[in-house]
Order: structure tokens, then C-alpha cells, then sequence
């Protein structure tokens, strides 16, 4: 189509509509804005529509010149259905699906958003005849590494871990499933813990416990942990939605090296010190046997289906999460330009623009 | 017959570690005699693999267990040879960064890479190390495809074979210590007494005066000026603890704990006599893949675990083949001689990260199957889920535990390391036993730990280079 925009990131031309589950959330954010901004290379002239939960979630997008937003629940199959046969402006649409939930308040939220709702964006997405859709996973499938050494490859076997592991593999299995069986043209990222600027509350929890120094350290602080930079990440998305990738392709989206978690502390500390934030040296050192005490309390509460945001973060500390890149490289052209000081630092001046208390 | 033998080295075990002792000193002039308690069986005239052979080269049958949790199923070779008469026949160089490790966390002195880089020269020459001319067998092209597939690093393994002029198969002649080393040593003087089993080495102040033995239920006394004890990591140190020598003998036993699953294909794979000479080493050293025997025999084995699911799959043997995941183990197990019995007691306990390990190559090994095209894949663990697609994978993760799985190995090392380390090492760093002017050991009991790779190469270099030293310092009488 000789009229569409061309992007940099992919063979593929921008799409005339594009469409964001999640919208509100804090990826939702991010892309709504970086897609936007006209001095973003992320920038695209097309219009967007920002699916909703409520009023509430709508105003977060308000401000945002060229999104539009529409109320709707992915838990809810005809809701979605009808946004995406209305918002079918144009002969190409795309659908970004990141709405998900990692704290749920009821355990049962993770198999109804995280597996319902990404069934019914995939039977939404195939009745309205989407270009492609981009679902965005995590590396929760996927577990824990056996070994601190160990990085997952671009292919894995499934290991979910706990609730929120099982609903997001089974999401995956909906939309590779709808691939296989030809019905839709789908890909999946996989982003592990990410950090940057639109961080909900939690987050400045992070930097206030790391700027005092009492963020445990799990034997050492040695396990290793993928992260990535929102911005890194939405490149990622951009990269696979205009790539032109075989459907159900999958692919790992992180900055460029997983970190240890002594290494994370030291350098939250050093952009808290850069950017004018008393920050204390080091955490407090905890023996590893108390992260095998959290897990085994977490799993222990998720029977019951109870789940506790505290206790879940605790356990996953003393673990490795690190996966390897390189195929994101290759296939996509990724490259997480942006690293952990640099990243963190602009989270921080985020945070501080907004009157945000960091400690 | 004269109940009675006398040599100046008597060289307990003709293995990997036996025979090459045995060439090296009787081409230096040493007057050997090497005893070795199973019998001599030519190259060909069993299959390989097969219930003929356990029970003829394998010490009870085949049938060994290291106690625990869970328990380690382990084989040892037992005949003319040893382990190199049964096994693949799979050949790794001892890895440079393995051995700079050996060196300096064991202070071992003069362990140089660059020697037995050139010591493994000699070795890969004599045994005709090479690749197979010819293609691959299905079992090992499956290994090499799947790993393809997923972007995994793999490598045909050489071997000690030679094969037929102008070969387009894979099957070849196993060069193992019967036809190479064996007789080098006895052409060379050195005399082998097969049928023959030392019980005991008599001690007296710090010295090793003979040996009480047996052949045929007849009781002979060996006499020597020096013992070097290469019966492999399971029996040199059972045989040092009837003699009284305990000290940091038989404590720190290394594996490569493996676990299996059998995979079936929509067309016929299996091949009963060899196994494949790929391995995938994209996780390595933690994690190596590779193919094992799959004779009919072996493939119901591997599916009995689960045999009230997997049972219907045993008549599909043709299209089955059997593969393993080896993991470089954190834990450790003992050896330890108990009187009156006939075999020491082992055991060994896996670590977490061990089982964790184990429960992801399991997995990633089941991906890999996937990736080559099988329709069934059955893991050895009780309770395990026959695994069609990627979704059972995550079952297959979930309903592992290690003491439900068929853990079993092949090698076994590090019952006697070598080194200057006293707090941990039972020998020197040439191999002989702290403490004992004239008692050595030279075979895979010496390797500090486990290698990573198949430790039979390994076992040959050190061999050679501690055997050279005892020639340079110990001098026969001529």
C-alpha cells in the first residue's frame, strides 16, 4: 500500500488502525505515549484506540492526543468482540494485547484476564480479520532457571510458575493454537520484570527499600535476573508487530544482559545518588533458605486461593529469571538500546516530575 | 600350580586406566603383571549392548545401585579391558579449563594442559579416534536435527573405532584396550592374568608388602615391589579399605547422574547394537544430551517406570529409540568396603540444584524430541505423562520428582582425587596414596571430579603422564 507509513523497526508498513488491550496499564502507558509522540521514533499517525476497563482508566489516557479510548473487558468475549468489529477503521489493524494481571486481588483473576481474556481477544481478533496481533507474555511460563548459571534459550519448555505462570502459558497456548490451525496471523513477546517511567505504586516501594539499603540479598545477591526498560520493550513490540515473521513465533524481549540481583541494588543506588537521592550501600544479606521459605509459603497460600503480593516478589527474589536474546537479535533486528543505570535513572526523573516521594 | 605370583608392579585392573599403566611400564622395562578379575572376550563375539554381554564384561550382571535418594543405578565393566570394552566407545580430550581448574583448586602439581593435550595426541592415535565415515544411524541424526532445530549446539562425538574401506554406514570395530593397549603391554613383556581377584594388600609400617588373592576359589599370594590399583572408582577404593588405607579414600564420589525417556518416531529408528555419536552441548557443562542403547530390552526399561501407560508403546519398538540427559552433579557420594561382603555399599546424594537440573534437561530433552519430529515421548519417571505437544511439558515439569525417576550412571570417578590438598585428596599428585611409600593408584578414582564430558579420555591422559613419572622415578631393576 503505497499510502501507508513506513517505520524503521519493520518490513512491514505501519498499520491504519492499531488497537491496545490494557491501554491503561503500565505498558498500555508507555505505548500509548511513545506511539504518539511525534519525536519518538515509535511515532505513528494512525489512529489508536485504548481499550478500558472504566472512566477511571480513560482519564489516565485523556491527555493523549491520537488515542481514542473505548470501555471494555477482556474478561467479557462479546464486549471485546464488539470494540473490535467497531474500531475496524481501516483495511489493516493491528492488536497489541497486554492487558494482564500479575497481583490479582482474587487468585481466580489470573485464569480469568490472563487466559480467558487473551482467548477472547484471539477469537475477537480472528472474526474482525486483524493484520496481526502482538500478545505480550512473560517469562512466567517459563519458571525459574535450575541453575544460576543457567539462561533460557529462545526455546523453552513450559514450567509455569504458580498461578500467574499457568494463566499466562495457557494464554500463549491460545494464541499458538489459533496459529497453528491457520485461523489468525499472532506472535508473542516475552518481557521479563520491567521498570521505567508510567511504574504503579509498588515500584517506588523498590526504590525506597534499595535507597535504604535493607533490600534482602539472597545468599550473596548472585542468582541472575532478566530485566527491561519499557522503552526497550516497546521496540520489542513494534519490532515483532511489523515484522514479517511466520505466526506463533515467540520471542524473548529484555535488555541486552540479565543482571545479578547485587548488581541491580548497586546500580538502583548509584542513579539514586546521580540523580540527587540519599541512597545507603547494599542490602541486607539474607540467607538463601528464607526465598525457598517464601516460595513454599507462596505455593502453600495459592492452594488455598490466597495470594499475597509481599510474600510472591519475596520468594522470586532468591531465584534466577535470565533468558537469552540473541534470536530477538537476529530475527528482529531488536537492540535493547538502553541500559539499567540509564533506565533506572530516567524512571527516577519520572517519578520526581510527577511529585512522586522516593525517599 | 604355584599358589604364589611375583612381579616388581603388580597393576590391579586391565581398564582405561590398567592397560595404560601396564604400556607405559612394561615398555620402560618394568617387570608387570597385571591381575584382572573378569575374563578376556574378544572384540565381536558378543553384541554389544546385549544381556550376553552384562552378564559376561559387567560386574553383576550390569545390576549396581548407589544408595539414597534416590538411587543411582551405575555399571561397571568388568573383564579384560573394562570399561572400554562395553561402553560407546565416546572420546573427549580431558577439557583445558577442567584441568586448570583440577590444578589449582587440588594443588596439583605440574598438571599441564599442553601434556596431556600431546599425551591425548598419542592416545586418539593408537586408539584411530575419528569421526564416522559414512552417515549417522536415525537415533543419532535425530539428535543432531532436533538440536538444529531449536538453534542448540551439537556435535558428532568421535570414538575409538575403525570402520570398514569405503564404509557409507556407521557401524565400525571398537579399538578398546583388548586390541590396543593390551596387547602393546603384553608384547612388551608385561604378563595378564585374567580370572584373577585381589582381595586385600597386606600392609606393614607404611608399605604394601603383597597382595592375598583368588582364582578359581584358590587362594594366591601376589608379591611386588609396588601395587597400582586401577579397578575404577567403585573398586580401587573398596580394595584400598580392606586393606586399612581410609583416609580421604571412597568420601567424595562424582557422576554425571543421568535421566531418560524413550521417543517415538512415525517411522522405524531403532537400532539395537549402537548407540548415536551425537551430543547436544548447548547447556553444557551443566547439562549434556545424548542417545543410549535401545535394543528391545532396554527400550521396555525405559517405559517401565510408567508401564501401565507407556506398556501399549513396547510394540512400537522399532520406531523407538532411547535418550538421556546428563547433568555435571554438585553432589557427592561414598564408597565403603563392608567385611564380609562381596561388594562395597554406595551411595550418593543428589543436591536441589542437582534434581532441579535434572527435571529441566528431562524437560528440555522432551523439547527437543518434539522439535524432531516424535509423536510419543515416554520419560522415565513414575507417573509421568506421555508428552505430544509443548503443553505436556509442562505436566511432564510438574509431576517430576527425582525419587521417581530411573536415575542411572555410567561414570563414576573422584573416590580417590589426586593432589597436594591434604584435607581432601587420597593420592598425590602422580597417584600415589598419601601415607604409602609403594601404593598407587592410576585410574578414574584420580580425576577430582567429574569432567563434564565422557571422563574415559581423561582417565587415559592422566594415566599415561602418572605412569611416565613412576617409570622416570621409580626405575626398574633391570
Amino acid at each position: 500500500m503505497a499510502d501507508s507509513p513506513i517505520s524503521v523497526l519493520g518490513p512491514r508498513p505501519l498499520p491504519d488502525h492499531t488497537i491496545i488491550t490494557g491501554a491503561a496499564g503500565w505498558l498500555g502507558q508507555g505505548l500509548c505515549n511513545l506511539l504518539t509522540d511525534p519525536t519518538s521514533r515509535y511515532y505513528r499517525p494512525t489512529p489508536i484506540t485504548g481499550i478500558v476497563r472504566n472512566s477511571e482508566e480513560a482519564a489516565l489516557l485523556a491527555g493523549i492526543a491520537g488515542v481514542t479510548t473505548v470501555i471494555g473487558d477482556v474478561t467479557d468475549a462479546s464486549a471485546i468482540l464488539n470494540v473490535l468489529a467497531d474500531a475496524d477503521a481501516g483495511p489493516t489493524t493491528d492488536v497489541i494485547h497486554t492487558a494482564g494481571v500479575i497481583h490479582p486481588v482474587r487468585l481466580a483473576d489470573f485464569e480469568a484476564i490472563n487466559a480467558g481474556g487473551t482467548r477472547n481477544v484471539v477469537e475477537a481478533a480472528t472474526k474482525a480479520g486483524v493484520r496481526r496481533m502482538v500478545h505480550v507474555s512473560s517469562n512466567s511460563p517459563f519458571g525459574l532457571n535450575p541453575d544460576r548459571n543457567d539462561t533460557f534459550r529462545h526455546e523453552e519448555p513450559y514450567r509455569p510458575y504458580l498461578g500467574y505462570g499457568i494463566s499466562k502459558m495457557r494464554g500463549e497456548l491460545a494464541v499458538s493454537d489459533a496459529c497453528r490451525a491457520g485461523m489468525l496471523d499472532a506472535v508473542i513477546v516475552r518481557p521479563p520484570w520491567f521498570y521505567g517511567p508510567w511504574q504503579p505504586l509498588r515500584q517506588t516501594t523498590f526504590f525506597k527499600m534499595v535507597g535504604s539499603g535493607r533490600f534482602p540479598l539472597f545468599g550473596g545477591g548472585r542468582q541472575r535476573r532478566s530485566m527491561v526498560y519499557i522503552e526497550n520493550l516497546v521496540q520489542g513490540i513494534v519490532r515483532a508487530e511489523l515484522s514479517d515473521t511466520e505466526p506463533g513465533r515467540a520471542w524473548w524481549v529484555a535488555d541486552a544482559q540479565p543482571y545479578t540481583v547485587a548488581e541491580i541494588v548497586s546500580t538502583v543506588q548509584a542513579a539514586r545518588r546521580a540523580e540527587g537521592l540519599a541512597s545507603k550501600d547494599g542490602g541486607i544479606r539474607v540467607p538463601q533458605f528464607v526465598a525457598g521459605g517464601a516460595v513454599a509459603a507462596d505455593k502453600l497460600l495459592q492452594r488455598f486461593g490466597k495470594y499475597k503480593q509481599e510474600i510472591h516478589v519475596l520468594g522470586e527474589m532468591g531465584a534466577t529469571i535470565a533468558c537469552d536474546i540473541s534470536v530477538t537479535r537476529s530475527e528482529l533486528g531488536y537492540d535493547p538500546e538502553i541500559d539499567l543505570l540509564e533506565g533506572m535513572r530516567r524512571s527516577i526523573r519520572w517519578c520526581q516530575a510527577r511529585g512522586v516521594d522516593l525517599g | 600350580m604355584s599358589a604364589d605370583l611375583n612381579c616388581e608392579v603388580l597393576i590391579v585392573g586391565s581398564g582405561a586406566g590398567g592397560a595404560t599403566t601396564a604400556t607405559v611400564l612394561a615398555e620402560a622395562g618394568f617387570d608387570v603383571l597385571i591381575a584382572e578379575e573378569g575374563a578376556w572376550v574378544d572384540q565381536g563375539s558378543v553384541t554389544p549392548f546385549s544381556l550376553a554381554q552384562m552378564d559376561l564384561q559387567y560386574r553383576s550382571g550390569g545390576v549396581t545401585v548407589a544408595l539414597g535418594a534416590p538411587s543411582i543405578a551405575y555399571t561397571e565393566g568388568r573383564c579384560a579391558g573394562g570399561g572400554t570394552e562395553v561402553n560407546s566407545g565416546l572420546y573427549r580430550r580431558p577439557p583445558g579449563e577442567v584441568v586448570d581448574r583440577w590444578r589449582s583448586q587440588y594443588q596439583i602439581r605440574d598438571l599441564d594442559p599442553t601434556e596431556l593435550d600431546s599425551i591425548a595426541d598419542e592416545v586418539e592415535k593408537e586408539l584411530s579416534v575419528g569421526l564416522t565415515p559414512g552417515t549417522p544411524s536415525e537415533p543419532s541424526r535425530i539428535l543432531r536435527d532436533g538440536a538444529e532445530a531449536l538453534g542448540w549446539q551439537n556435535s558428532e562425538i568421535p570414538r575409538w573405532m575403525t570402520y570398514p574401506e569405503g564404509t557409507t554406514g556407521f557401524r565400525g570395530e571398537r579399538q578398546s584396550m583388548t586390541r590396543t593397549y593390551l596387547p602393546r603391554a603384553i608384547a612388551a613383556g608385561a604378563r595378564l592374568v585374567t580370572g584373577l581377584t585381589i582381595d586385600r594388600l597386606v600392609i606393614s609400617n607404611g608399605r604394601a608388602t603383597s597382595a592375598t588373592a583368588r582364582r578359581d576359589g584358590q587362594p594366591i599370594t601376589v608379591r611386588f615391589r609396588d601395587v597400582i590399583v586401577c579397578g575404577g572408582a567403585i573398586q580401587t577404593p573398596a580394595l584400598l579399605q580392606r586393606s586399612g588405607i581410609r583416609k580421604h579414600i571412597g568420601r567424595s564420589l562424582a557422576v554425571h547422574p543421568t535421566v531418560k525417556l524413550a521417543a517415538r518416531f512415525d517411522h522405524e529408528v531403532n537400532v539395537p547394537d549402537d548407540v548415536p555419536v551425537h551430543q547436544v552441548k548447548e547447556f553444557a557443562p551443566a547439562l549434556s544430551f545424548g542417545g543410549s542403547a535401545s535394543n528391545p530390552g532396554l527400550v521396555a526399561l525405559s517405559l517401565s517406570d510408567s508401564w501401565r501407560d507407556f506398556a501399549p508403546a513396547v510394540e512400537a519398538w522399532p520406531s523407538i529409540s532411547v535418550y538421556y540427559a546428563a547433568i555435571t552433579s554438585e553432589g557427592r557420594g561414598r564408597v565403603q568396603a563392608v567385611p564380609g561382603m562381596r561388594d562395597p555399599i554406595v551411595t550418593y546424594r543428589l543436591t536441589r540444584r542437582d534434581k532441579d537440573l535434572l527435571r529441566s534437561g528431562l524437560a528440555r530433552l522432551a523439547l527437543l524430541m518434539l522439535a524432531a519430529g516424535a509423536q510419543e515421548v515416554y520419560p522415565s519417571f513414575r507417573g509421568a505423562p506421555i508428552v505430544r505437544g509443548r503443553a505436556d511439558l509442562a505436566t511432564l515439569q510438574e509431576r517430576f520428582a527425582a525419587a521417581k525417576a530411573s536415575v542411572m550412571t555410567v561414570h563414576l570417578c573422584s573416590t580417590v582425587p589426586l593432589g597436594e590438598d591434604r584435607t581432601r585428596c587420597g593420592a598425590d599428585s602422580y597417584g600415589r596414596v598419601h601415607g604409602y611409600s609403594n601404593v598407587f593408584v592410576n585410574d578414574a578414582s584420580l580425576l577430582p571430579d567429574a569432567p563434564g564430558v565422557n571422563p574415559q579420555g581423561s582417565v587415559m591422559a592422566l594415566a599415561i603422564r602418572n605412569a611416565r613419572h613412576f617409570a622416570r622415578t621409580e626405575r626398574p631393576r633391570g
